[in-house]
């Protein structure tokens, strides 16, 4: 008796279990859609005809094609311009940001380095103060670094808070290594770039990337310092099609357009959406490879 | 006495040549650290230094120290008090702070313990990378979207057509923005925040689920008494620095959301310091505002490092 009551008791949980399974399996794949679906109705808007668009019946898929955003934005802006200055700020942010955090992390795993107290709390304090946005504005100023990518590309380039990573990623590098090469005679600058660079590709990989996308994401600096239009990164000129008045009348022949219903405004605002984002997306099956890596470095205390 | 000063006559002079004569020694290890230690300087201490201006009558041609201090010397401070719209813009930085939390911090949790639950590894995995897409998207592409999605035929307003609400522009006014805000907030950053948790729940130890099973736990009890106290103590430090920073919102995402019709009632410290000194052109009066954010800021970021610390030693930031 016992037995069977025994049986029927796992039967039911496994039952119940099941249609816990089913109900999840169907909420993550509608999790997935709702993280999904902003992007397909953006590419589909961009790309449907006006008609379709005002009358609200674009969702997953274009209707009524028509490429008139995409042709007028990259006629009326200089995305590819735009693209180039994006990848100079870019690169040169993310090389400034290696440079500068490798050599610093790695004076600090030496234990008897005379400044090693000094710096660690110089750099603990910059994670907790901070000028704020007027002070540096006038600092830039009286830099004359108003209008350059310089003032993009410096003032964020050595976080205190990667360097304290760093260094423990460097600590995980065995310190014997670095000894045998000391009595070899290497420089302190040969051992980093000979030893330790190259054993932590995984840490430069990860914050390479991730660099190189936030710069890429970035538009506050820009909207700060950089006044010429020639010198804009591309979220600046999304931002300008999309939140400034001016910015799309500017661009008199797509204005024409939508004034004739030719196309909607989304068309040229939402193709902007998409090449803005493009490279990002290119970008990503290597950022998914590395950030899992990185989110173990990250969690390492220093 | 005496000796005492004796005594650090003698040993004083030595220890200071000592100090630069191990500088010289490891003067590789300086020149290693001089580019990091400029940049550091020039673009964080400096501008620390000015913000010395918020007591002074900033003039750019006399500089920040050359310049007048203001009498009384906290004018800036009494005048953003007394101003009628200060404290709507500390409430609204409170309220979007805090909604920000209270959304963004459960949301991975629970979305870490339902995908820990997930069968198929293949299929986890899948929904994990789609999961993680939107956080690294911008925040013009992010305010782009919505802007689009909140317009009169945008997404938004399919659905509320669908669920038979009429349809109405949802950029204009000051209705809409907070769920705009928490909203793609929480989409952005649910994915991602949910890979601390993950990490923590792939250590758990398998035999506490085959003690469970054996025992007849059902789904629900497992993720109560296993799943959960494993991410507990993770979930607790999130939430205190999470607290820390509540006042610390993405105000960029903010002045992106402003528009004409509703500048006003969405201010929150940071926009409003924008608006005062880069916009324009106070320079001293929004350092003064800022600083009275930073202080605010600090005093949680302390205050909850303390309980951090009191909790839980192993986990606190100092």
């Amino acid at each position: 008796m016992e037995k069977v009551i025994l049986h029927r008791k796992k039967n039911k949980i496994h039952y119940g279990s099941r249609i816990f399974d089913i109900f999840l399996i169907i909420l993550m794949a509608a999790v997935s859609i709702i993280f999904l679906y902003p992007f397909l109705n953006v590419i589909s808007v961009s790309l449907s005809s006006n008609r379709m668009i005002s009358t609200g019946q674009v969702t997953f898929f274009p209707r009524e094609i028509i490429l008139d955003g995409y042709k007028m934005l990259f006629q009326e802006q200089n995305i590819w311009g735009a693209y180039l200055n994006t990848v100079i700020i870019a690169a040169g942010s993310t090389v400034i940001n290696l440079v500068c955090t490798s050599g610093i992390a790695y004076t600090l795993t030496y234990p008897n380095f005379v400044l090693k107290k000094f710096l660690t709390i110089a750099l603990l304090i910059t994670m907790f103060f901070g000028g704020g946005t007027v002070p540096t504005y006038i600092l830039i100023q009286k830099l004359h670094m108003m209008d350059t990518w310089w003032a993009l590309m410096l003032p964020n380039a050595v976080q205190a808070y990667n360097i304290f990573v760093y260094r423990s990623f460097y600590k995980g590098i065995s310190s014997e290594i670095r000894e045998a090469a000391k009595i070899d005679g290497a420089s302190d600058y040969k051992i980093l770039t000979g030893i330790y660079v190259p054993l932590s590709k995984a840490l430069y990989a990860t914050f390479g990337l991730f660099s190189i996308v936030n710069t890429w994401n970035s538009y506050y600096d820009a909207l700060l310092y950089i006044k010429t239009d020639k010198l804009l990164p591309i979220q600046m000129i999304l931002r300008k099609i999309v939140f400034v008045n001016s910015g799309l009348s500017a661009m008199s022949n797509s204005q024409q357009m939508i004034g004739n219903g030719e196309m909607n405004k989304l068309n040229v605002q939402y193709a902007c959406v998409i090449a803005t984002i493009l490279p990002v997306l290119i970008l990503y099956p290597f950022l998914q490879k590395y950030f899992a890596q990185g989110m173990q470095v990250g969690a390492v205390k220093g | 006495m005496k000796k005492q000063k004796k005594w650090n006559e003698a040993v004083a002079p030595a220890s200071i040549n000592s100090f630069w004569k191990q500088l010289y020694r490891q003067r590789q290890l300086v020149l290693l650290a001089l580019p990091a230690v400029i940049l550091v300087f020039i673009f964080k201490y400096i501008p620390i230094y000015g913000i010395l201006i918020s007591f002074k009558d900033f003039n750019a041609a006399k500089g920040v120290w050359g310049s007048e201090w203001l009498n009384p010397l906290w004018k800036n401070f009494t005048t953003f008090f007394k101003n009628v719209n200060s404290q709507k813009i500390i409430w609204n930085t409170f309220k979007v702070g805090m909604m920000t939390l209270l959304f963004t911090f459960p949301t991975p949790i629970i979305f870490a313990l339902l995908l820990n639950e997930l069968k198929g590894k293949w299929y986890k995995k899948t929904v994990q990378t789609v999961s993680y897409i939107p956080h690294f998207i911008s925040i013009v592409v992010i305010c782009s979207m919505l802007n689009g999605f909140g317009s009169m035929t945008g997404m938004f307003n399919d659905v509320r057509e669908f669920l038979g609400m009429a349809r109405v522009n949802m950029n204009s006014g000051s209705a809409y923005f907070l769920w705009e805000y928490v909203g793609s907030a929480v989409w952005q950053g649910v994915g991602w925040g949910s890979i601390i948790y993950l990490a923590a729940l792939s250590n758990v130890d398998t035999s506490l689920y085959d003690v469970a099973n054996i025992d007849g736990a059902n789904r629900w009890q497992k993720i109560i008494h296993i799943a959960w106290p494993t991410i507990k103590p993770t979930a607790t430090i999130i939430l205190i620095m999470n607290v820390g920073t509540v006042l610390n919102m993405d105000f960029t995402k903010i002045l992106l959301m402003q528009n004409d019709t509703n500048r006003s009632a969405l201010d929150v410290i940071s926009t409003f310091v924008y608006q005062k000194g880069i916009v324009e052109g106070k320079f001293s009066y929004s350092t003064a505002v800022n600083l009275f954010l930073s202080a605010v800021c600090f005093a949680l970021v302390f205050s909850t490092n303390m309980i951090v610390r009191k909790m839980d030693p192993e986990n606190s930031l100092w």
